[in-house]
């Protein structure tokens, strides 16, 4: 009888569709992490394009779309920024090589168009390799409070080891940050939705343009 | 064994079976790739007229993988071939630099086909084994590959000559259909 009580009140059962982005450089551990999410141990392969997967939260459905972080693949990361509610970005924290390059790359993310001002999950990962990193560390390398300020990201910084959680298991300080960023979209909604839809039209428009450019010079050149 | 349990073995063992479709421009590779599949001789193959088709097993799958023929006047006859794809396998010549966007627009046809919605795409970027080889980074560029948006993909470099790559391609479409079959 719970039950039908339940559909008495269909607006109590409706869940949300969130859609989050995964980025950061290769190697990082975004697959890795998806794959904690989802409760899956399947051996990752570097990512050289794009996939998705779909995992439940709390009252949320999550879409969450890996790309691949590798310099020849990293350029299409901006097809996927108009249609994020928010990013997580995963940091290699036993990497101090390369803090640089992610520097770089997290700034370039953050000062897009489509991506300021929409919150930002960090995951510094790779916690149980030692001389990980930690929050200030990851913080001071990243320029992190400049670059989220500037941009007005609201952010949160996760240490966590994605590898290392059980199977069905899912790594308890990802949890905690993917609860802050569900919550956090969560509380604003209908403005993000509505400002993403605006977005994607936008973009739409470009390509369309571009697509009708770029038929119009292969028709020519054919000839 | 009952009836029942029969029918669904049967059923589970059909559901095995992947139809895989390999397109791309003339000369790009395809029926090369297919023979290096097959464990082949791959010396003396000519322009494909018509198709080939094998059948591969893996991982306890049977690939049947259609290679069709990328002549500018048999491109019209690849929507013939789209109905129940599982993964479509795209075959550029990373040496065909002129043709770059040309093969874009193509895979862009293919891509927005009601018939292939959905359908994972793997882009083979062959014949790296040659010096003048564009790397991944410009065929990702080149093919406009935000028309894929929301469409799974994977770009793997790869030498169907020196049969490079092409292992790693597979295993791509292996995990890749083994989540979506589960
Ligand atoms: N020690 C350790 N290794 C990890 C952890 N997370 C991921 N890895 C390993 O790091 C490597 C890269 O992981 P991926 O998940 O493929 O990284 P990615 O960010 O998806 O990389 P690209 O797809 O190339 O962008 C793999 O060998 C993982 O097993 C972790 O928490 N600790
Ligand atoms: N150097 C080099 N040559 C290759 C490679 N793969 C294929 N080729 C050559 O490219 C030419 C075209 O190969 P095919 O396999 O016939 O190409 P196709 O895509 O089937 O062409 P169509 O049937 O006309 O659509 C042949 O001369 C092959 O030997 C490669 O990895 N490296
Ligand atoms: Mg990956
Ligand atoms: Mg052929």
């Amino acid at each position: 009888m719970i039950g039908q009580m339940g559909n008495c009140f269909p607006w109590k059962n409706k869940r949300k569709s969130l859609s989050l982005l995964m980025l950061g450089l290769d190697n990082a551990g975004k697959t890795t992490a998806v794959k904690c999410v989802q409760g899956d141990t399947l051996d990752v392969a570097p990512t050289v394009g794009f996939s998705e997967a779909n995992a439940k939260f709390g009252d949320y459905d999550l879409r969450i779309m890996d790309v691949g972080g590798g310099r020849s693949i990293r350029g299409v990361w901006k097809h996927y920024l108009a249609e994020a509610h928010g990013i997580i970005f995963v940091v290699d924290a036993s990497d101090k090589d390369r803090t640089e390059e992610g520097k770089e790359a997290l700034a370039n993310v953050l000062e897009h168009q489509f991506v300021a001002g929409k919150p930002i999950l960090l995951l510094a990962n790779k916690q149980d390799v030692s001389g990980a990193m930690n929050e200030a560390d990851i913080c001071d390398a990243l320029d992190l409070q400049t670059v989220v300020n500037r941009n007005r990201c609201p952010c949160k910084v996760e240490l966590c080891a994605a590898i290392k959680s059980k199977p069905k298991k899912i790594d308890p300080s990802l949890q905690q940050g993917l609860g802050w960023l569900v919550r956090n979209i969560s509380s604003n909604f209908e403005s993000i939705t509505s400002r993403m839809e605006e977005d994607m039209r936008k973009q739409d428009e470009e390509r369309k343009k571009e697509a009708e450019e770029r038929a119009e010079r292969v028709r020519i050149k054919r000839e | 064994m009952g009836l029942l349990k029969l029918l669904r073995k049967l059923k589970s063992e059909s559901n095995k079976e992947l139809r895989i479709l390999l397109l791309g421009l003339d000369n790009a590779g395809k029926t090369t790739i297919l023979k290096k599949l097959a464990s082949e001789d791959i010396n003396h193959i000519t322009p494909t007229q018509g198709f080939n088709i094998k059948s591969v097993q893996s991982q306890g799958f049977k690939l049947n993988v259609w290679d069709i023929g990328g002549q500018r006047r048999i491109r019209p006859y690849w929507r013939n071939y789209f109905e129940n794809t599982d993964v479509l396998i795209y075959v550029v010549d990373s040496t065909d630099k002129k043709r770059l966007e040309e093969t874009g627009v193509e895979l862009e046809e293919l891509v927005t086909d009601e018939k292939l919605s959905g359908v994972p795409l793997l882009v083979f970027a062959n014949k790296q084994d040659l010096l003048q080889a564009a790397p991944a980074s410009d065929i990702a560029d080149g093919l406009s590959l935000h028309t894929l948006s929301g469409r799974t993909y994977q770009i793997q470099a790869c030498s169907a000559l020196k049969g490079e790559g092409i292992q790693d391609g597979l295993e791509w479409v292996m995990k890749t259909v083994s989540k979506k079959k589960k």
